[in-house]
């Protein structure tokens, strides 16, 4: 074993030591920062606040995408049933930072562009990644956890809809910006609201890992189970 | 090339022996065009900028249900594992399934054009079109075939294949339907929209050529 995987085994090995303090840690660093530290924003207010989360999930629902994506990939190509639950939980818990960035930046939009929905590209292919990903987990929840069959099925489906992501973003960009609409830029962040952002970044970030390692011990364990429940029934029956 | 041919003969003959599905698709597809006529109200209204919509959704919606179930009845009837001990690659078999799948459905779409070129009073019936609905309609069968190939055990397969395929297909759709509007004289330029579209169904051909042979080995 060459020696970064044996410093990644070992880490990994630490996973339940170091992941939850951190993680907690982090997260109240993030929510203090956020409400204490972090100036109020002139022109949007308090409501500004909710980017150090609202930024960090999306962040860290693209990580969650491209951990599904590359436990795929290994799922497919090396045939190793271990990826499996790492990609459907990495699944779940994109969804759920993806519905995360949407309702916050939802909240966000109601005072400061005035609606909650714009069909800007951003946005619009934002909510294409949340219904791919939505209907990954869905085939998922209907197929058994111990088929190997629709595991790779369901492979072969996340990889084809990771890499659409750029084309969806392509297109939707393509076809909002042929209709003007109001741009959004914002400029260089001061120096306290980037330090928040970057504590948000990293809490947000560890919980994902946090709730995908978790979600992959009771995914791997509930495989385990029906497995040894259907070889029982095989062995009542015979 | 000659077992492709064979291959493609197999699948057009189920196709043949399957007519049922493929004419209640056919079915669809004209009385989608009538639903929609009816609830964009199309009699009186300017049809330019909605028929491009109305047709692609059509021709989406037909197609992805006709040919998601395109492996079904050969994998219930064990003709597939049978296929896939022939001597020919899962490639082939996945492409004379795309060739034969995208063969009637565009003889569908023909049928929907003739009759939207009566109904709306405008000609459907151009070079420039034919190409986009080739095109077009060659992605999104691309796709949808290599998503059928999800299990027949799986329960309510037959509305997972739909919710898994559109999502993906949302640059096809936006490609297609402005692309189709620049055809009938909308001011939105037809070349880039036809280019995005190629360049879509370039993926998805060749995505779903290469990943096939991943599902379909047992």
């Amino acid at each position: 074993m060459s020696l970064a995987a044996s410093m990644t085994a070992r880490a990994y090995g630490l996973r339940w030591v170091v992941l939850p303090p951190l993680t907690g840690v982090m997260m109240m660093a993030m929510l203090l920062g956020a409400v204490l530290v972090a100036p109020r924003e002139v022109v949007e207010g308090e409501v500004q606040r909710l980017f150090y989360i609202h930024v960090p999930s999306i962040l860290a629902a693209y990580l969650s995408f491209f951990i599904v994506f590359v436990a795929s990939i290994l799922v497919l190509v090396r045939r190793d049933m271990r990826f499996d639950p790492v990609a459907r939980s990495a699944a779940g818990v994109g969804v759920l930072f993806t519905a995360l960035g949407l309702v916050t930046g939802a909240i966000w939009g109601k005072p400061i562009w005035g609606v909650y929905w714009t069909w800007d590209a951003r946005l619009t292919s934002t909510l294409v990644l949340l219904l791919i990903y939505s209907g990954y987990l869905l085939a998922r929840g209907i197929a058994g956890r111990a088929d190997e069959q629709s595991a790779r099925y369901a492979a072969v489906f996340a990889i084809i809809g990771f890499v659409d992501v750029p084309l969806i973003h392509f297109a939707v960009d393509w076809w909002r910006t042929l209709h003007p609409q109001p741009i959004v830029a914002r400029g260089a962040l001061p120096g306290e609201m980037m330090l928040v952002f970057l504590i948000g970044t990293v809490a947000i970030t560890l919980l994902a890992l946090w709730l995908i390692v978790l979600r992959t011990a009771l995914e791997s364990m509930s495989a385990r189970t029906e497995s040894l429940s259907a070889e029982l029934d095989r062995f009542e029956v015979g | 090339m000659s077992a492709g041919i064979a291959v493609f003969e197999k699948d057009m003959r189920l196709i043949w022996r399957q007519r049922g599905g493929w004419f209640s698709a056919a079915a669809f597809a004209l009385i989608s065009v009538l639903v929609y006529s009816f609830a964009l109200d199309l009699a009186v209204t300017e049809v330019r900028p909605l028929l491009p919509g109305v047709l692609w959704v059509t021709f989406l919606f037909a197609g992805i249900i006709a040919s998601g179930q395109t492996f079904a009845a050969e994998a219930e009837e064990g003709t597939f594992d049978a296929m896939l001990l022939a001597p020919v690659s899962s490639t082939t078999l996945y492409l004379a399934k795309v060739v034969s799948n995208l063969t009637v459905l565009l003889a569908i779409e023909v049928a929907v054009l003739g009759l939207g070129t009566i109904l709306f009073n405008i000609s459907l019936i151009s070079f420039e079109l034919a190409l986009i609905v080739v095109v077009g309609t060659l992605g999104y069968v691309a796709l949808s075939t290599l998503l059928s190939t999800l299990d027949a055990r799986v329960r309510a397969r037959g509305v997972l294949i739909p919710v898994l395929a559109l999502p993906l297909l949302v640059p096809l759709l936006i490609a297609a339907v402005r692309a189709t509007g620049g055809a009938l004289g909308e001011p939105v330029g037809t070349a880039p929209w036809l280019l995005l579209l190629s360049v879509f169904t370039l993926w998805a051909t060749l995505g779903s050529a290469l990943l096939f042979p991943m599902v379909a080995e047992r």
